[in-house]
């Protein structure tokens, strides 16, 4: 139970085509993330995939039967807001309840659920207040508990870290990955933040621009990005890309990612001048402007002293370089 | 310890030159007339001169059949015409309001307007059209029944005792709907969508949803309305006077505490006018107005709870 199927999905809304033909194949047990810039359209798949659209053409199937025109409720699914949306004037155990007594469940299951559910997510001590009382990290364990309690096929989270602080959203990721384990549910999470896709995925649908730019576990997208545009998406800092030409290169871009650069005062391959140098303690950034190949960003481990001004040579490890053709796809 | 002195603050000028000119407005058009009526109420007329009598005017109002049945008497008119908003102003306005912020529904700014309309009209122009259309003899009434074969239940609505004061409640409702509405609506918009779309994940929709989520969430506006329509009634006079005369026929039948007062302090026909008299009727009217919105702001505003979302 817990597969996805899209075919053809489409979406627009009046002349603005935001879907333009997503097919994708999510099996049981799945963690899919959808990654993508602002406004390339992964909301609104997760909406139409939710029900809360309609997609303009296409068909969602899940777990074997079609739901595209399915209201939400019937689809087998729960949906985690980044506004997490609990509901202002019921405690944390009716607004867990809600759906379930709604769906006319026995009392004494409810109450085996929200325990079990509350257990998990560390939540006994506030079910009795209600989600002004909360902080936001509780808040959106409340709508995860929300979402298990009525233990669904598929999981689909809207962004749900985006509203909380840095070292929360550290905690909570790890907390939905533990979920994830523990359930062995099929999840759909959106997300535009490449770490939070890298780290939670068994599987990256990258978006752009309403297509799909690629589909792969994590490291396939690291080490070998279909496109350009995966390649400047996935990694932080963002990979190098240098004409080919200048490199005297047949292709048209040549991409090194900037921990594939290693840094020498006297000799390498590209000769550069320091711009600007970013110490982060456990690893540097450089910015060097090179005479040959542009201005390129070099991710040095450890600390590294490089003054604005002083001259260094890049080399990149032979064999980790990307070579993409005129129409910005990979070339092998 | 001698800077403290030295250090002491002068006196704020600005604070009270600024407050002046709001505390002299207020002051003049609306403390001095209330102290004004409160103290005519304990004075009357005797031999061209007023006498201070205590309370002996408001003994009269109780007291004397010829005050306190007409009081009694409008007092009861007064609340079965509140009665008549609450159970049928306010409900309407609620599904109105849901009806309006459906996103399924078209033209919904074109039935906002329609629908607020007449709470822009003035009460003479809704007295007096109700009044030709209800009319037996040249109203619109008898033959719009007529056309859905419905004549037969016609009746002059505003001649007959027993349907007066209803009608003209109803007329009310008709003419100030679009208050609650608007007030509600606004309510409604503010519930995010995000809460509406995690319920229709939830399976909690339609009916289900509007019970146990948007009520809920709409119930301090719904306060504020009906706190709104308590004072609105109970100082009710324009609507009446309009339609029926001071005489709030027939025989006193839509006579409310407003129509009792103006009679009472102005005159009308062969009754005197006494300022006194009318002066104690109008203190009882903000008697039972203090005590319901008391009743309101300290027993059930307390209990409402404002939500943040």
């Amino acid at each position: 139970m817990g597969s996805l199927n899209i075919e053809n999905v489409k979406k627009s809304f009046g002349p603005v085509d935001v879907l333009k033909g997503i097919d994708l194949a999510v099996s049981d047990g799945e963690f899919v993330v959808f990654v993508g810039p602002s406004g390339c359209g992964k909301s609104t798949l997760l909406r139409v995939i939710a029900g809360l659209e309609d997609a303009s053409s296409g068909r969602v199937i899940i777990d074997g039967s079609e739901v595209t025109s399915t209201p939400p409720a019937k689809r087998g699914i729960a949906m985690v807001f980044q506004t997490y949306a609990l509901y202002p004037h019921l405690t944390v155990r009716n607004n867990m309840a809600l759906g379930l007594k709604q769906a006319g469940t026995p009392a004494a299951e409810i109450d085996k659920r929200i325990t079990a559910a509350s257990t998990m997510l560390s939540l006994e001590p506030y079910l009795e207040r209600r989600p002004a009382e909360l902080s936001g990290g509780q808040r959106q364990r409340v709508a995860i508990g929300r979402a298990v309690v009525r233990e669904p096929k598929l999981f689909l989270f809207d962004e749900p870290l985006s509203n909380l602080d840095a070292a929360l959203r550290v905690n909570t990721r790890l907390e939905i990955a533990q979920l994830h384990r523990r359930l062995k549910a099929t999840m759909i999470y959106v997300t535009h933040d490449q770490v939070e896709a890298m780290t939670l995925a068994d599987k990256i649908v990258v978006l752009n621009a309403g297509r799909i730019e690629q589909v792969g576990a994590p490291m396939e997208l690291y080490n070998s990005p279909a496109n350009l545009f995966v390649a400047g998406f996935i990694g932080s800092p963002k990979m190098n890309f240098i004409d080919g030409a200048r490199l005297g290169e047949s292709v048209k871009t040549i991409g090194v990612r900037p921990e594939h650069l290693s840094v020498d005062a006297k000799k390498g391959t590209w000769k550069g001048t320091v711009i600007h140098a970013e110490h982060l303690g456990a690893d540097t950034n450089i910015y060097l402007d090179c005479e040959k190949a542009g201005l390129l960003t070099v991710r040095v481990f450890g600390v590294y002293d490089a003054e604005p001004g002083a001259t260094l040579y890049a080399t990149p490890d032979p064999g980790r370089t990307y070579r993409f053709g005129e129409d910005g796809q990979a070339v092998k | 310890m001698t800077a403290t002195s030295a250090n002491k603050r002068p006196f704020r000028w600005h604070i009270a030159i600024f407050l002046a000119p709001a505390v002299l407005v207020y002051t003049a058009i609306m403390i001095m007339p209330l102290f004004g009526t409160l103290q005519l109420a304990l004075f009357r007329n005797v031999s061209q001169s007023q006498v201070f009598v205590g309370l002996d005017n408001f003994r009269t109002l109780f007291g004397d059949p010829n005050w306190s049945v007409n009081f009694w008497n409008a007092l009861r008119n007064n609340v079965w015409f509140f009665i008549i908003h609450m159970l049928v102003q306010n409900p309407i306005g609620v599904v109105l309001a849901a009806l309006l912020s459906s996103p399924k529904l078209r033209f919904s700014a074109f039935y906002r307007t329609a629908i607020f309309i007449p709470t822009i009209l003035s009460f003479v122009i809704v007295g007096f059209a109700w009044k030709l259309i209800l009319s037996p003899l040249w109203g619109v009434a008898p033959n719009l029944l007529d056309l859905i074969g419905l004549k037969s239940f016609f009746t002059p609505w505003l001649g007959k005792e027993e349907y007066a004061l209803t009608t003209l409640g109803l007329i009310s409702v008709w003419q100030f709907i679009g208050i609650p509405m608007m007030l509600i609506y606004a309510a409604m918009l503010s519930i995010p969508d995000e809460v509406i779309e995690a319920a229709e994940c939830d399976g909690v929709t339609g009916m289900a949803q509007f019970w146990k989520i948007k009520l809920p969430l709409i119930l301090p506006a719904i306060g504020i309305i009906s706190i709104l329509t308590f004072v609105g009634n109970f100082n009710a006079f324009d609507l009446i006077y309009s339609a029926q005369g001071a005489l709030a026929g027939p025989n006193y039948s839509t006579d409310i505490l407003g129509t009792f007062l103006y009679r009472a302090f102005f005159g009308f026909q062969l009754q005197v006018g006494d300022p006194n008299m009318g002066a104690a009727i109008a203190t009882m009217m903000f008697l039972i107005i203090l005590v319901g919105v008391c009743i309101y702001l300290f027993l059930i505003q307390t209990r409402l709870r404002r939500y943040q979302f």
